[in-house]
């Protein structure tokens, strides 16, 4: 037992120390964000001289932080939004109705899960163009309603097939009907389900990338926090105190609410991917 | 006469229902989709109003002359293999110890995992500037022959870099896959394994695995449709570079499309990865489903 005891304890420093494989990266991006030039060219590893903000005040100004995290959380918020609500109303019925009809529009909704968006993106661009649907956050969120549904479809789908049609009889005689059903009864059911995909869409839709470079990225006020710090450091490819910045201020948000809902968005992305 | 009213307003609720996401997926897939299927097969540079049709000529010219086609296919295959190999061996190892329940499980579990929240594109010029100027540091304090060699500027280094950076960004994701599929392995069932005699491979490789194959499936598959896609990582890391050595066939698409204005030519090869992705899903949805069905 004791050699056992042993083994445990290495394992435990080998772990410790392969995490901060894991940690230091990021510490140290946060390090030199608050470093003068001269101090990031000299010495990376060390500890800034002083606590400055400096280099915060700058770049938030520069890239005028405020409205891009404007920009991410209308995006976020009008996406998510329109995939819950379109894909579960959707899901319900196609759950509860045995007819071929049924059958092919589900399959309709699921299998773009198949299609690369690479393989679409230039036409979707264009479509977006007429569709005046381009340089503009509103308009991109609504594109995140096609984009997120097979998913979501696919997750509601599955689940809502456990739920018992003699809920929806028993709403039937006391009168609801239609939508007012789908809302009062089947919707609050799938709380749990819809926690999952909030969870994984939200960190898909404010971390994408591909798709708002092609869609908002043409003026200031359209950007997201990705897009902006990806310009800025096009722009300033010697200068890594301001990039060190940008990157801190666009990945805090992230890293504060996964600190707070931890437990919750690891059980969200395994629920997921095992659905999925 | 009431049945069929009633009918009608079931009718009415289903395509009321039902309507809506077709429109989102029309707009954002399929739409998209047939007319990727036309551009493939015209000349066309993105701002005439007439695209050309010319037929079979851009796949020809892909298959046939377009070297940037067939070196970014190589370097993607050549990546998603190791990735998808590397990430879930790595990612196995690491749940297995977490399962363990060392004391520090919570934190190892949140500091593996936290590189997933975050953009790749922000990973991707994180270690862009550690191994530019971190190593610097790093070696003139350390001494490390290894903090001095150029690990984006060589091509071999680099393809290293990329698959080690996309590994670090997305193991946590993997791992607290597998630890949900080992939480799922009951214990009297190691137990009676211990009791038996089995040591501790025999026992991993006669219980465990078998039965994190669910798991196991679930995460290739995720594996293979991302390392398949990889871009963001690349644009941010090396840029292609060096010397056009790291592009992938995603971003060779984007270049041709983007940067070339080869709008036709890019939307025959964005067509050529669909093919590969379907084919590759369905191959690897039928041998696991067969083997899944065996177990």
């Amino acid at each position: 037992m004791k050699r056992n005891q042993a083994v445990r304890i290495l394992l435990e420093i080998v772990m410790i120390l392969l995490s901060l494989l894991f940690i230091l990266p990021l510490i140290l991006t946060v390090l030199n964000s608050f470093k003068s030039f001269q101090e990031v060219m000299t010495d990376v590893i060390a500890l800034p001289h002083k606590l400055s903000f400096a280099n915060y005040s700058y770049v938030w100004n520069f890239i005028n932080y405020p409205r891009l995290f404007l920009n991410n959380t209308i995006i976020t918020v009008v996406g998510l939004a329109g995939i819950i609500l379109v894909s579960s109303i959707a899901a319900y019925k196609l759950g509860r109705t045995k007819t071929r009809y049924s059958a092919v529009i589900y399959l309709l909704c699921i299998m773009p899960m198949l299609i690369p968006f690479q393989s679409i993106m230039l036409t979707v661009l264009q479509l977006a163009k007429d569709m005046k649907l381009s340089e503009s956050t509103w308009g991109l969120g609504l594109l995140y309603w096609g984009f997120g549904a097979p998913l979501a479809v696919f997750i509601y789908h599955g689940f809502i097939k456990g739920i018992p049609r003699e809920i929806d009889e028993s709403a039937k005689i006391d009168g609801a009907s239609g939508f007012r059903l789908f809302f009062s009864v089947i919707f609050p059911l799938l709380k749990s389900v819809t926690t999952t995909i909030i969870i994984i869409d939200v960190m898909w839709i404010w971390n994408d990338f591909l798709l708002p470079l092609l869609m908002v990225n043409g003026s200031p006020a359209t950007k997201t926090l990705t897009l902006a710090a990806y310009t800025f450091v096009g722009q300033y490819t010697s200068d890594w105190q301001y990039a060190m910045t940008a990157m801190v201020m666009a990945v805090l948000p992230s890293i504060i609410v996964f600190i707070l809902l931890q437990k919750y968005i690891v059980k969200g992305v395994v629920a997921g991917a095992v659905k999925g | 006469m009431r049945r069929l009213g009633r009918k009608w307003v079931e009718k009415l609720e289903f395509g009321l229902f039902t309507f809506p996401v077709l429109i989102c997926v029309f707009i954002a897939f399929y739409i998209p989709f047939a007319l990727t299927i036309r551009y493939s097969f015209t000349k066309w540079n993105g701002i005439s109003k007439h695209p050309k049709f010319i037929g079979l000529d851009n796949f020809k010219q892909i298959f046939l002359h377009d070297a940037n086609f067939s070196s970014s296919a190589w370097f993607t295959i050549k990546y998603a293999v190791l990735y998808i190999v590397l990430v879930n061996v790595l990612a196995i190892l690491l749940a297995l110890v977490l399962d363990m329940k060392l004391r520090s499980t919570t934190w190892l579990r949140a500091a593996f995992f936290i590189p997933y929240i975050l953009s790749l594109v922000i990973v991707g010029f994180i270690w862009k500037f550690i191994f530019m100027q971190g190593f610097e540091s790093l070696g003139s304090s350390t001494g490390l022959g290894i903090f001095h060699l150029s690990w984006l500027g060589e091509p071999g280094l680099a393809f290293i870099s990329i698959l080690g950076v996309s590994i670090w960004q997305s193991i946590g994701f993997y791992m607290v896959i597998y630890i949900a599929g080992l939480q799922a392995v009951p214990d009297d069932m190691k137990e009676a394994a211990v009791m038996d005699g089995a040591g501790p491979f025999r026992r991993f490789f006669s219980i465990t695995l078998p039965l994190l194959a669910p798991s196991i499936t679930i995460s290739v598959f995720m594996a293979l449709t991302n390392s398949i896609k990889v871009f963001d990582v690349i644009l941010s890391l090396t840029g292609g570079g060096p010397g056009g050595t790291t592009y992938s066939v995603a971003y060779d698409i984007y270049r041709d499309t983007f940067q070339n204005n080869l709008y036709g030519y890019g939307t025959a090869k964005a067509l050529i990865l669909f093919v590969a992705v379907l084919l590759v899903t369905i191959v690897q949805l039928t041998i696991f489903k067969r083997r899944e069905v065996e177990a």
